[in-house]
Formats: C-alpha cells, structure tokens, sequence
C-alpha cells in the first residue's frame, strides 16, 4: 500500500507538473488541427507515443514487464471513442486535461471531473453496466497489430519513429516566429520551472518518458497496466461510495498525483487561483464530463489510456480509438466554435 | 482609444475565439487590450499575434491567474 501510495503519487505528479507547465492539452490540440489548422500538439502526442513505444517494448523484450493485448471490441472502441471526444470539447479538456486544470483551481474540471467520474462508475460497475457489455461483446480476437499482420512489432515501431523524426525535423526547421512572452521576473532554476515556456515537442519527450516510467512502477505493485485514467477516476467515487479497500490501486494513486502535481506547478507559477465558470460553461462542463464517462469506459480507455498508451502498444485499440478521438473533436468543434461564428458572420452581413 | 475585451472567467479556446472577431472590427494601428485568466491563452493568445503580424505592445500577469495583452492590429 506504502509503495503505491509513493510511486503512483510521484509519477502522477510529474505527470501533472509537465503537463499543466507544457500546456500540454490533447483537446485543444486536436480542436486546433480543424478550427486553427494547427498540428503541432497532435505532432507532440506522435512524439510521446513513439518514445514511450520504444521504452516499453525494450522493457517487454528484457523481461521486465507483461503486456497481453487481448481481444478488440471494435465497436465499443469505434463509438465510444467519438463519443469521448464530444466530451472532451464540452468539458474543456480530456480526462488527464480536466484532472490537471481541477488543480489549476477551475471550478468548471471539477465539474467535469465529477460528471466523467460518475458515469465512468455507472458503466463499470452501475446500472449502464448490461450496456456495455453488450457493446463490448462484438470483438475481433487480435488486439495487437503485429499479431494480425505476422509483422514482428519492431517494424511498426520503427516505421513511427522514422515518420515522427521527419515530422520533427521539418517542423523544426521552419522559419520561428517570436512569439512575445511575459517579463521574466525570476532567474535560473525558477525561471526555467515557472515562467519559461516549454517547447511542446520537449514537454512530449518527458510525457513520453513518464508514461514508460509507469509500467515497471504499476506492475511492481500489481496492477499490470500503464498510465490509464478512467478505470482509476471510477475507482475512487465506487471507493468512496462502498469502502471496498480492493478497489484501491497504483492508477488512484496516479490520478491524485496528477492533481496535486498540477496544483504545485500553477501555485508555484502564480497560475492558481479559484474560478467559478458562468452557468453554460458549467452545463457544458457537467454534460461533456459524463459524456467522456461514458465514452471512455466504453472504448475502453480516454486520449491517455487510448490515444497515448495502447497505440505506443501497437494495438488496432489504440490507433482506431485516436481516430475516432479526432473526429469527435472535429465534429463538436464545429457546432461549438465554427457554426456559431459562421451564423453570427452571416447576420452581420444581413445587417450591413 | 484602445478597446477592451473582457474575457475573465472565459475558458479556452473561447478568449481567442472572442479575440479574433473583435480585431476584425477594429482599424490597422488599433490597439485591442485582452483581460484574461485562461491559463493555457498565456501561449495561445500571443502565437496567434505573432503568426498573424499583430505587435504585442504590453502583456503582464496583474494577478494570481490573472493576465493582460495589448495586441496593436498590422
């Protein structure tokens, strides 16, 4: 119990000191590869993924660690992975997103947090629980790509790395522009920690370094998995509710680290503070909270346990899953931020 | 005169959803003062200037989670 208490705390909060100082945000990333035509965080995400896949199948192949793939229900993934990423725009940020900003003091992810974590209890282990299953009964037997393919997993892997490097590369050859910045008031080791602004593709290397971290540490104390969010946020409203002490592992750890770690790195920044949202943020906050609840434990994990973790696996779970994740996000985008500019473009028009 | 554009208590992308339309309406040399407490608009706010050639005539936190950018229209 004492070593998962520590381990899970610390590398939850590493977790959430890089995340909320990178801005590290898969939401508006994937929101601004439609309304802004921006890929950079999208990139970012490539880059975690591919370092992590590398690190954790080195540690598999050494023996270190298990990872069994299982089976793929493609159906639930397919539709709840959409359905997630609808949620993910209402509520403001994903699952780690919303964790990290309920640090940052947003009365909104609290919200939210509470929305996803109750849904996520009531399809794991409440009355939606026969739905689910249905849904996840339609499955193909391999989950891994290099099993259905017969391609060793080290082709995949490389293949990744080889496009992300070129990604890198290109993108780092652009022209930079200056981007204004506020005035340090700090030096040194505060500077580089509080105020600087991190690069996303470095802040990417040390998410991607985190989330190998997390195998050896959760499997240490039995919980044979990586970094995951949803099963864990469940977990603590199904603990609170029942006292069933079984329910407590490594991920709770985890999830609490990722808010407190998120609380340091804003406190430290000057960045804390409490912030109520106005009544439609607070709407949207609680139905996109629920809607991630219900999207995520039905595909079976959110853009972290999805769309960072199984995809480093090399699972058709994984890749399938950040698709979907994607076009969710477009889809809400554009009723939430595209057509209301467009309608408001339109009136202006009638009026002039 | 600088026009303002409150955006306290806004969440992301919002802030610069409202920025955007704002700077729309005013004349090139105009300057748009942006109150706003969105963590993550303390890096979307000023890219957006810069990569679209708006100068930046003051930014400063005036608070704990507190910011203000002047952003003067190409």
């Amino acid at each position: 119990m004492m070593q998962m208490l520590i381990t899970g705390l610390i590398c939850g909060a590493l977790l959430g000191f890089v995340m909320q100082r990178g801005r590290f945000c898969l939401t508006g990333g994937f929101r601004d590869m439609y309304i802004a035509k921006d890929n950079r965080m999208f990139y970012a995400l490539l880059i975690a993924i591919a370092v992590q896949s590398v690190g954790v199948y080195i540690l598999i192949q050494t023996g270190l660690i298990q990872f069994t793939a299982g089976a793929f229900p493609w159906v639930a993934v397919i539709i709840g992975s959409f359905i997630f990423g609808i949620g993910i725009v209402l509520a403001g940020g994903c699952a780690t997103g919303t964790w990290y900003r309920a640090g940052e003091g947003l009365i909104g992810s609290w919200i939210a947090l509470f929305g996803y974590m109750f849904m996520s209890a009531v399809m794991k282990s409440g009355f939606l629980l026969p739905v689910n299953q249905a849904m996840q009964a339609t499955q193909l037997p391999n989950n891994s790509i290099a099993e259905t393919t017969g391609i060793s997993v080290w082709v995949f892997i490389a293949i990744l790395v080889v496009i992300v490097a070129a990604i890198v590369m290109r993108e780092l050859r652009k022209p930079k522009v200056v981007i204004p910045s506020l005035k340090p008031k700090r030096k040194g080791l505060g500077h580089l920690l509080f105020e600087k602004r991190w690069h996303p593709f470095f802040t990417a290397v040390l998410i991607g370094v985190i989330a190998i971290s997390a195998w050896p540490l959760s499997q240490a104390t039995g919980r044979m998995a990586g970094l995951g969010i949803t099963t864990p946020s469940a977990n603590i409203l199904q603990y609170s509710v029942t006292g069933d002490v079984s329910l407590i592992n490594w991920g709770v750890f985890l999830v609490l680290g990722i808010f407190l770690g998120s609380f340091i790195a804003a406190k430290a920044s000057r960045e804390f503070r409490f912030r109520m949202p106005d009544t439609k943020t607070g709407i949207n906050s609680f139905l996109g909270g629920n809607l991630m609840g219900f999207g995520a434990s039905l595909a079976g994990g959110c853009s972290i346990g999805n769309g960072l973790v199984m995809t480093a696996m090399m699972t058709w779970q994984g890749w399938v899953s950040l698709i979907f994740i994607i076009l969710g996000t477009w889809t809400a985008s554009y009723f939430v931020f595209i057509r209301p500019g467009k309608s408001n473009a339109a009136s202006a028009a009638i009026t002039s | 005169m600088a026009k303002t554009l409150e955006v306290v208590g806004q969440v992301c992308p919002f802030p610069l959803v409202e920025a955007k339309k704002v700077i729309d309406e005013i004349q090139s040399g105009e300057e748009l003062i942006i109150n706003f407490d969105c963590t993550q608009a303390t890096e979307s706010i000023p890219r957006w200037a810069a990569e679209n050639g708006h100068a930046v005539t003051n930014y400063e936190a005036v608070g704990e989670a507190e910011w203000t950018i002047t952003v003067k229209k190409k």
